[in-house]
């Protein structure tokens, strides 16, 4: 039962890789989940499927960056190390 | 602007330094960055004088105390000046940056605890059949120390219970003869895995679901760390008295920590339901009530898997 934290983490890079190469245009809009369909749910409280876009949306647009540098630790590390 | 060109950490300490010197006019405003473009010259000045020398600036108060001291020699002197400074200079930086990571003065409640707290909460923990009251009591907009209410979640019975699983689970291990050190951090490393993961998962639902509740994290690991309490004493008891045992101590802390989460779970994320004392329906109701019973339930099944094998 080797669960360790690194496993954790290395599962966690990988599910925000997931959402990170999710394409907006070509398979968001198609499934109904882009960005602009959902934002017009003002009135009441949210419900799952908008918090779930506006999640996804959040992360892609906060962890681009960050996960650019993470990759490329992860990428050098698992070359060096194994 | 000056503050642009310093780092973050030099900023407040930037702040310090001028406030020591300036004692006669005391100005708020040298806390608020915006004004000080009054007085950029003499604040940036100290300022980078306090960043640019910080052994040159504390070493003359710092060397006239060691002047009496049984070391004659200026070179060492000189060097535990520097060393006693750069210590002091590590120390306020360590305490002025460690808040933004571990909210110490959040933590110093959850371990506000004492010995009839620790004895009724175990209590409650094995038995929470009987208890009728489980709201947590407030005093003026915060809540009461666990101290003086039983219904306070701690962090100190989660942490002793943790380690205490850990040594259990070392000890098990060797009467099976399968133990190594290093088995030991990986039992610890798993739990500690399995903790963070329910955490996350946890708070994603939470997310999800829109509750507006008061669960802040540590709270949520506060009750999810009370079922190593049961495991450990599932463990112990299946060690001395065998297999079936084990089973049936477990089952009942099983059974018992299903019926504490969802006490307690209830008044937090079902706030409203239950403060009218009825389930009322509703699309909303139903998700969290659905979420608190996932919760719940998670619990028995991870004291399971994390001890299954321990008892053979």
């Amino acid at each position: 039962m080797a669960f360790t934290l690194y496993s954790l983490l290395q599962a966690a890079l990988l599910c925000v890789n997931a959402i990170a190469v999710l394409h907006e245009e070509r398979f968001l809009k198609n499934i109904g989940w882009g960005t602009d369909q959902g934002i017009g749910g003002f009135e009441e409280e949210p419900g799952i499927k908008s918090q779930l876009m506006n999640l996804i949306r959040s992360v892609r647009t906060v962890m681009r960056v960050p996960l650019i540098i993470v990759n490329s630790i992860a990428i050098i590390l698992l070359l060096l190390f194994g | 602007m000056h503050p642009a060109g310093l780092a973050a950490a030099g900023t407040p300490r930037q702040r310090k330094w001028p406030s020591k010197r300036r004692v006669p006019v005391s100005q708020p405003g040298m806390a608020d960055p915006h004004q000080l473009f009054d007085d950029t010259s003499s604040a940036q000045s100290r300022g980078y004088g306090a960043q640019r020398a910080p052994g040159g600036l504390g070493y003359p108060t710092a060397s006239a105390s060691p002047q009496s001291a049984f070391l004659g020699d200026p070179v060492s002197n000189m060097a535990m000046a520097y060393g006693s400074s750069l210590a002091a200079q590590g120390k306020e930086l360590v305490d002025k940056n460690i808040d933004r990571f571990i909210p110490v003065t959040k933590l110093k409640y959850y371990f506000a605890v004492d010995t009839m707290y620790v004895g009724k909460k175990l209590g409650l923990l094995f038995f929470p059949y009987l208890h009728q009251d489980w709201e947590v009591q407030y005093q003026q907009d915060t809540p009461v120390a666990p101290r003086f209410d039983v219904n306070a979640p701690d962090l100190y019975i989660p942490a002793m219970a943790f380690i205490t699983y850990v040594l259990v689970a070392g000890l098990a291990l060797g009467t099976q003869d399968r133990f190594s050190p290093d088995l030991l951090g990986l039992q610890a490393s798993s739990a500690l895995a399995w903790l963070t993961l329910e955490v996350l998962a946890i708070l994603l639902s939470l997310y999800l679901v829109t509750v507006n509740t008061d669960l802040t994290t540590i709270d949520l690991v506060a009750f999810l760390g009370y079922k190593y309490v049961g495991m450990i004493g599932g463990v112990l008891m299946g060690l001395l008295f065998g297999k079936v045992v084990y089973y049936l101590v477990l089952g009942w802390c099983c059974v018992s920590i299903f019926v504490f989460m969802i006490r307690t779970l209830r008044l937090k994320i079902l706030a409203e339901a239950a403060a009218e004392g009825i389930p009322v329906r509703g699309a909303r109701n139903q998700l969290r009530m659905y979420l608190t019973m996932a919760v719940a339930a998670a619990q028995p099944l991870l004291m399971y898997w994390l001890t299954f094998h321990l008892v053979r």
